[in-house]
């Protein structure tokens, strides 16, 4: 793990920032036991019919009461006063959108039907159960997380009812926290820069090395293999020619996610298209052997050192996490720390530019020789209001927005608009099709 | 699956058959309105309106509630609010007693009486089926497993309504063999009645 900087790293296992839960021991909860809405009507129709026979003298409504009172007599008065009750789920980490159960298993509770009913919390939706069959111990309640973030599930109420549902018992039973991670935008293609680190990967660099990719052919040297001589060059010539091939690099990439700003409207919000956009160059990256490091940036930054692999995937996935839930206000973050940016590495940055803090960081970084590039994930504007200030404003507001993306083109930082809908590959085009040259 | 099979097993037709049910009793109790005296339309009226309330109810059931932390608009929280009380308020109860209100506004005719009793109960256990959201063919097992008690309950009902019809029968050997039959079945009845 990094050495925690001033802004303290973003890494996952912090002290006092547990994981999912993934299950509780089970627990004895009392039942408090109540007539059912079915029983409730049959007692109804049976007080109403014979109080009717008894005052007016008609034994014919004592007879209409007569199916309601047998059918009551059938009330069963052996019944559990608790039960035990151990819940789980079947995946405490998912991403956004995935679907999850909780299970719960119940014991003590004899012959009498079990219902579960979810009361989910924020951004949790219930989907359709069955009930549990009479005996049966286990129940499974399907939801599923609709936004990313580290929340409890909700609550849920388990109903147990005897054999014709005249009675019903019921308790209440918080359950397990679950982790969801944001779920990543689509992204194959990436942005290579032109000058690689010497660290063997998968980019194809300008130097000549071991790599696969074809370079060109040149005149045998003393110490050339033999395997890579070109036999009709050689033919042709009457010398001895050799292939030459160029190297193939990894590259580190430093990830920034500007979470200072939110903004939501009918499109969504633009921190969750960041964290989206994010977690999808992560993986695409990372998928190419390329070191990746996080940065969050909320007027202060929290980062995670690059690193390599699908782990580190998921440090980034809990970095996002943590970022949900820290607010701070220490606005002195004029220069980001170098233990998170490797020299030479490649900086993308999710950010709606609203924040003219951030825009001076990216001219900073620009000034220090990284190559930046800005996604800019703003997809809407400020609903504009009657009258000609409220126009007025919002011509001021565009202009601003303007001469922020203007004064980013003339440091040398290309700004590429991303919705958040569709694919990244599209908006990172022109910069995925060639080397990004680093200019200082 | 076919529709006709579909149609059988489904929720929508215990649901219908409660609404028909209760719209049925109301109607069989009001009959002849004139007889009802001046309230009967008014409390036809309101019975209606519980028997609607009621298929209503079944409707809200599957409407699942709203999670936290969205803001709704006006309308919304209307909605909402018109979802909270079509779902606690007691409409089938209403129609129950709304039903045997207008039968005890017309004048003793006891087969009738005994009818709407039948009736109601059929009411009562269709909207219980139709609430409970039981599975392809557990409404025949419920209704399997009451079919003693349901059927000793309509006995006592035919001997209710029959018994109340002896005055007229007159206090002939009939009317002795009923009385005799009608002790039976109450002590029937009182072995039923034990809690199983």
């Amino acid at each position: 793990m990094p050495d925690p900087g001033p802004g303290g790293p973003a890494a996952s296992g912090s002290p006092g920032e547990p994981g999912p839960d993934a299950g509780a021991p089970a627990a004895n909860k009392p039942l408090s036991w109540n007539l059912t809405r079915h029983a409730r009507r049959l007692l109804t129709l049976a007080l109403a019919g014979l109080g009717i026979a008894v005052v007016t003298g008609r034994p014919e409504f004592a007879g209409a009461a007569a199916p309601a009172v047998l059918l009551l007599a059938t009330w069963h008065r052996r019944r559990p006063a608790q039960v035990g009750l151990a819940a789980g789920l079947t995946a405490s980490r998912m991403i956004e959108g995935e679907r999850s159960a909780v299970a719960l298993s119940v014991s003590g509770a004899g012959a009498h039907e079990v219902q579960v009913v979810l009361h989910p919390a924020h951004a949790i939706a219930a989907l359709p159960g069955r009930p549990a069959p009479p005996g049966q111990a286990a129940v499974s309640v399907p939801f599923m997380v609709t936004r990313w973030g580290r929340r409890r599930v909700g609550s849920a109420r388990v109903i147990l009812r005897d054999r014709w549902r005249l009675a019903e018992g019921s308790t209440e039973l918080g359950l397990p926290r679950v982790d969801c991670y944001p779920r990543p935008a689509t992204q194959r293609t990436r942005v290579v820069l032109s000058r690689l680190p010497t660290r063997l990967g998968e980019h194809t660099a300008r130097a000549p090395g071991e790599g696969a990719e074809f370079g060109g052919v040149r005149e045998y040297v003393p110490g050339d293999r033999q395997r890579s001589i070109n036999w009709p060059a050689t033919t042709r010539r009457g010398r001895l020619q050799v292939n030459t091939f160029q190297a193939e690099r990894s590259q580190d990439v430093v990830i920034l996610v500007d979470t200072a700003w939110e903004s939501q409207d009918a499109t969504g919000s633009v921190v969750d298209t960041a964290l989206r956009g994010a977690a999808a160059a992560a993986q695409a990256y990372l998928n190419a052997r390329d070191r990746v490091g996080f940065i969050t940036y909320r007027y202060r930054a929290r980062w995670l050192v690059p690193g390599l692999g699908q782990r580190q995937y998921y440090r980034i996935a809990e970095a996002m996490l943590a970022q949900d839930r820290d607010w701070t206000s220490d606005t002195g973050f004029s220069r980001l720390p170098r233990v998170a940016l490797p020299p030479g590495a490649l900086i993308l940055v999710f950010t709606p530019l609203m924040d003219q803090r951030l825009v001076e960081t990216l001219r900073d970084l620009r000034q220090r020789g990284f190559a930046v590039l800005v996604i800019d994930v703003l997809a809407g504007e400020p609903p504009a209001g009657r009258g000609r200030y409220a126009r007025l404003a919002q011509r001021m507001w565009r202009m601003e927005q303007q001469a922020i993306r203007f004064s980013l083109r003339e440091l040398g930082i290309p700004v590429a608009h991303w919705d958040g809908e569709q694919s990244l590959d599209l908006s990172l085009a022109p910069y995925t099709r060639r080397v990004m040259v680093t200019r200082r | 699956m076919s529709g006709r099979v579909w149609w059988r097993h489904s929720l929508i037709r215990l649901a219908a058959a409660a609404g028909l049910l209760g719209a049925g009793c109301v109607a069989w109790a009001a009959a002849p309105v004139s007889a009802g005296g001046p309230v009967a339309p008014l409390l036809t009226a309101l019975s209606a309106a519980c028997v609607a309330g009621g298929i209503g109810q079944l409707a809200a059931d599957r409407v699942p509630p709203p999670g936290p932390g969205s803001y709704r608009g006006m309308p919304g929280r209307l909605a909402g609010w018109a979802l909270l009380r079509l779902r606690q308020l007691p409409w089938a109860e209403g129609t129950t007693l709304g039903a045997l209100a207008l039968e005890l506004l017309h004048p003793a005719r006891p087969w009738h009486t005994a009818v709407l009793g039948a009736a109601l109960t059929g009411y009562l256990l269709a909207t219980h089926l139709a609430e409970s959201g039981t599975a392809r063919g557990a409404a025949t097992a419920v209704l399997r497993g009451q079919a003693a008690v349901l059927v000793a309950g309509l006995g006592l009902l035919v001997l209710a309504a029959g018994s109340a019809a002896l005055p007229s029968a007159g206090t002939g050997a009939a009317g002795a063999w009923l009385r005799v039959a009608a002790a039976v079945a109450a002590v029937l009845a009182g072995g039923l009645a034990l809690p199983v």
